[in-house]
């Protein structure tokens, strides 16, 4: 309402960003509701003129009545004007409304935390376990309690490990957990059934009062998301451990860990609480301590904290906005209060635009308002952390969770820390490694950190070595290495990272085929038929193991060389040349990310770059094998493109039809997959590569528009010079098919803040066609009402922002020109039939 | 050391001094990290029971010494044969005012060096704690031990006060003297 005088829309949105310090409640709405209102009242093909406000107001909210404000509106209320063919592709159940779904609701049967330990170094016996609480965990209590009390613990007053236990859940628990599962999918079929017009004798009231009340039944695709990998869950296990002097003891000093161990890959919250209760532990070390703690941690309420869809968590990840997906937070707060004000509401709609005397209790949290005193729900300050809190002893300890942990994150890291420490020596005095075809990619001086993520993509062995050091400090570089070789994408590495470990697990680690491990004792070192390459952390050098295993000549490698012979002198493992020419661009690529680090980019950025990096490497290896074999599992297209692309008929189908990493030109592709064939060949047979498979057709079951690789699409539009017409054919596809919740998401996701957010896809408001420019005006729209799109829309660029205006008022103004013109032509009223159709 | 050689080997090379690896064992509670800490850094520290390894490089009559002090636990003591690799020295130390654990260190003793491994080392034992009354004296220690049983090993028994000092140069100056004279040390 606040814009539709406004001739430029968007300035009233920056502006609402402010909202957060104004009167909350007011401001709040403004912010959440009134853009899409007015931009619904500007789109409308009436003529304002003629349509009162209260017209179009009452037909907004009947359509968003249905819907939380911005959250899941479905495609077709967009489709007022551009009207896309009906697509019965659409699962129906997308366009229901969307419930705010907890990650840990309440009255879940998962606790937070699954076991409390004390061990302890005993000084005739060497180290045991004196407490578990609630029950003792199963499988070898002493190989627990060696690694809870880490090598050198005598030396430093405390320490924190974390390592990591692969315990199976017992067979009662799996099979709870697949009934459950079970009974939800049947649920949610019959549901979708029910939305088709099938019904099953089994529908009865009961059943449906019990899909409102369930808390998971929302959307089908976080539920299928691939998660867990191979096995069960791995348990976390956080661990401190204090020395005390003490003169009254025989030898002189009592050395004691306590441990938590959950499921929860954010352990490091609990950090502060293991500091109190082992401090507690010395004073009185009896198992009631360890239930104290237990339950003390277990009563935290995360249940306010919303679970997002992986796109979503990709899109949070990645972006530095404090209020991204904020409104899902209100909701949650929004069904709380509903459900505490008693069930009599529970139909109400969550609008906020029609229910403001309903929200008086949430506020930014550390804002004016909250402070001051009431007792009101907030949402976070910053949407990237959830703010709770642990009574321990009657003392409130702050905890902030991480909203959106991408798979193979867990505890508290830098890469920026794990890159600088093996940089600089580097850049100090280049290092020079002896050459291993999957590792040195670059020739001897490639860059450690590519050395590094060479042996983790080809499943090496990988020791962090940080001799004097607190064991929590490699283990923090295990973790770190874990998520820069998956990048939130890639699986498997940390079910077999060892954090933290020792001697007496030699046996066990040499046992597994490609670890890393972190490790305080320099023996490691002397022992290189025990690793592949050793990272040394107090010198930053890397050194790859004089025992370490051939590359061995692979199908990949001979084919590649017999189809470009051009090229195949330039395979580094062929003659190690290609070293200063950076065929793969790691050179260039880590120049880069040191100049971020240097001008501090921060971490967030630093793991979007990551993940773009391991992001090019999965697409270049689905280049190279379809280039080599023919074929590759690493990305599905699918059949429906085509069959799109047949029934577009004209053009359209060259456009959409495409998929894969984008080069500017052949030579260049034929360079750079030389340049990566040696660890492409590496990684093809290791676990990281099955399990992407596994995740690639998994993911295509439950991704929106399947037949379209979009980030294919938008690197054409980056990379490539394209011709009007080959443009046009993309831009009207992203228009024609972008279009759902979902949709919009996938298409940020290609598109992040850190690149060129929108730039690519709003420079479509300058084709020179006219109908792409008024597509592309569309598509803006519906990304502008987005719950996340808005903040892209936000970032554009004022040129660009420029244009949309004016494309904006030409079509206003033809309008009502055609209205006009109508209007005399048939003297009649303005809600003709016609009109009124389009609308509605 | 070939094409892997180690830091601290390099930087041994770049001073000068060559580096030697002793390892130094023995049960519990024998003396082994007061011996360690008495030679870096001269001084007598209180220890306490060592969880996993120490390990402190000294020089003495210019010989770079790269000692490793392991604890002696029962349950930990399987992992002393990790340590065993590239082990110039042993060092084994004993308690000798403790009667009743005489046999256990002997067995202990023995198991380390029948290794393979540990084949070529020399080795030192250091009879500690002799200002202890009733204390076992050097040569009973060498019986208790069965040393005269060794064959092809070179091994010297040195009395010592570890708290004091006492002995430890003399049992250091064995060691660097023969080290001298091993056709590794010369050949490298």
């Amino acid at each position: 309402m606040v814009a539709t005088e406004q001739p430029l829309p968007y300035i009233a949105r920056t502006n609402s960003i402010s909202a957060f310090v104004e009167p909350p409640s007011a401001g709040r709405r403004g912010s959440a509701t009134a853009i899409p209102t007015s931009r619904f009242a500007a789109r409308s093909p009436q003529p304002p003129a003629a349509s009162t406000p209260e017209m179009n107001r009452m037909s907004d909210s009947s359509l968003k009545g249905k819907a939380p404000s911005g959250g899941t509106v479905p495609s077709s209320q967009h489709s007022s004007m551009s009207a896309p063919p009906p697509r019965s592709r659409y699962d129906p159940s997308l366009r229901r409304a969307r419930k705010p779904r907890s990650q840990y609701p309440r009255g879940g049967t998962e606790t937070h935390v699954e076991y409390i330990l004390v061990a302890s170094f005993d000084i005739d016996r060497g180290p045991i376990m004196e407490h578990q609480y609630p029950v003792s965990i199963t499988g070898d209590e002493h190989m627990l309690a060696e690694l809870m009390l880490p090598d050198q613990a005598h030396v430093r007053n405390q320490d924190w490990t974390v390592f990591f236990l692969h315990k199976d859940s017992s067979q009662e628990e799996d099979e709870a957990e697949r009934r459950e599962k079970n009974e939800r999918r049947a649920r949610r079929r019959r549901i979708r059934d029910r939305a088709k017009g099938i019904i099953h004798e089994s529908d009865d009231e009961a059943d449906q009062e019990e899909d409102l009340d369930d808390d998971w039944d929302d959307d089908v695709s976080t539920d299928t998301e691939p998660e867990g990998g191979e096995g069960p869950p791995l348990v976390y296990v956080l661990n401190l451990v204090n020395t005390k002097q003490d003169k009254s003891v025989k030898r002189g000093a009592v050395v004691k860990a306590m441990a938590i161990c959950t499921r929860h890959p954010f352990l490091h919250i609990y950090k502060p609480l293991l500091l109190l209760a082992l401090e507690e532990y010395f004073k009185s070390p009896v198992p009631e301590t360890l239930s104290m703690l237990f339950n003390a941690v277990n009563e935290m309420d995360l249940s306010l904290m919303p679970k997002l869809s992986l796109l979503e968590r990709y899109l949070l990840q990645a972006s530095d906005n404090k209020d991204l997906f904020v409104e899902k937070f209100e909701r949650m707060i929004q069904a709380r209060i509903t459900e505490e004000a008693g069930d009599s509401a529970t139909e109400q709609p969550l609008d906020a635009s029609k229910s403001p005397p309903k929200r008086p209790g949430i506020f930014r949290m550390g804002t004016k308002a909250h402070i001051e005193g009431h007792a009101g729900y907030a949402v976070p300050r910053d949407t990237h952390e959830f703010e709770s809190k642990v009574m321990y002893k009657g003392i409130p300890i702050p905890i902030k969770v991480p909203v959106a942990v991408m798979p193979e994150t867990v505890g508290d890291f830098s890469l920026i820390k794990l890159i600088q420490t093996f940089s600089e020596p580097h850049a100090k005095s280049p290092q020079v490694f002896s050459l291993h075809p999957h590792l040195t990619t670059n020739g001897p001086t490639t860059h450690p950190i590519i050395v590094l993520i060479n042996a983790l993509l080809t499943q090496k062995r990988v020791i962090f070595l940080g001799h004097n050091m607190p064991s929590g400090e490699v283990a923090e570089a295990v973790l770190a290495a874990c998520a820069l070789a998956s990048g939130g994408i890639l699986r498997g590495f940390t079910r077999h990272a060892f954090p933290y470990t020792d001697l007496t697990k030699i046996d066990d680690l040499l046992n597994v085929p490609g670890f890393i491990a972190g490790v305080t004792n320099p023996t490691f070192e002397n022992h290189p038929e025990w690793w592949d390459l050793l990272c040394d952390i107090p010198s930053g050098k890397m050194k790859i193991s004089s025992r370490i295993e051939a590359a061995p000549i692979t199908e990949g490698l001979v084919y590649f060389q017999q189809q470009n012979p051009a090229y195949s002198n330039l395979i580094n493992g062929a003659s190690g040349s290609g070293s200063s020419a950076d065929l793969t661009g790691d050179a260039a690529f880590m120049a880069d990310m040191m100049r971020s680090i240097a001008t501090r980019a921060g971490e967030r950025v630093v793991r979007a770059k990551w993940r773009d990096w391991i992001m090019k490497f999965t697409r270049i290896a689905a280049a190279f094998e379809e280039s080599v074999f023919g074929a590759s599992a690493l990305y599905i297209g699918s059949d429906e493109s085509d069959a799109a692309a047949n029934s577009v008929g004209g053009g359209v189908g060259g456009a959409i039809s495409g998929h894969g990493y984008v080069w500017p030109d052949e030579a260049t592709k034929a360079k750079e997959l030389a340049g990566n064939v040696t660890r492409i060949d590496g990684w093809r047979n290791t676990r990281s590569y099955y399990s992407f498979i596994q995740d690639v057709a998994q993911l295509y079951t439950v991704r929106p528009l399947k037949g379209l690789d979009l980030a294919h699409m938008h690197d054409r539009l980056r990379a490539q010079k394209l011709s009007p017409q080959q443009s046009k054919e993309i831009y009207e596809a992203l228009a024609k098919y972008v279009h759902s919740y979902d949709e919009i998401c996938l298409l940020l996701s290609v598109a992040p803040e850190s690149h060129a957010g929108l730039f690519y896809v709003a420079l479509g408001l300058f084709h020179k066609d006219r109908d792409v420019r008024i597509k592309t005006c569309e598509l803006l729209d519906r990304i502008a009402e987005h719950e996340a799109g808005q903040h892209w829309w936000r970032a554009l660029s004022r040129f660009e922002k420029l244009a949309y205006a004016r494309i904006k008022k030409e079509m206003e103004q033809e309008t009502k020109t055609r209205l006009l013109e109508m209007d005399s032509r048939e003297g009649g009223g303005v809600y003709s039939p016609v009109e009124n159709k389009r609308v509605s | 050391m070939g094409a892997a050689m180690s830091l601290s080997g390099l930087f041994g090379k770049l001073f000068g001094s060559k580096e030697v690896r002793i390892l130094m064992l023995g049960l519990d509670a024998a003396g082994k990290t007061t011996i360690l800490y008495k030679l870096k850094l001269n001084q007598t520290m209180t220890t306490i029971p060592t969880v996993g390894f120490n390990v402190e490089t000294f020089t003495y009559k210019n010989i770079k010494f790269n000692m490793w002090d392991v604890g002696g636990q029962d349950k930990i003591r399987p992992l002393w044969r990790h340590y065993y690799s590239g082990t110039q020295g042993l060092v084994f130390v004993v308690d000798s005012s403790d009667h009743a654990r005489i046999d256990e260190a002997r067995i202990e003793l023995h198991r380390i060096i029948n290794d393979r491994e540990m084949s070529d080392c020399l080795l030192l034992v250091f009879a500690n704690k002799q200002d202890v009354d009733g204390a076992m004296k050097p040569h009973e220690v060498t019986d208790k031990l069965q040393l005269t049983k060794l064959k092809d090993k070179l091994w010297f028994v040195q009395p010592a006060i570890a708290i004091e000092g006492e002995g430890l140069t003399e049992g250091f100056g064995w060691l660097s003297d023969n080290i001298k004279k091993m056709p590794k040390y010369g050949g490298k």
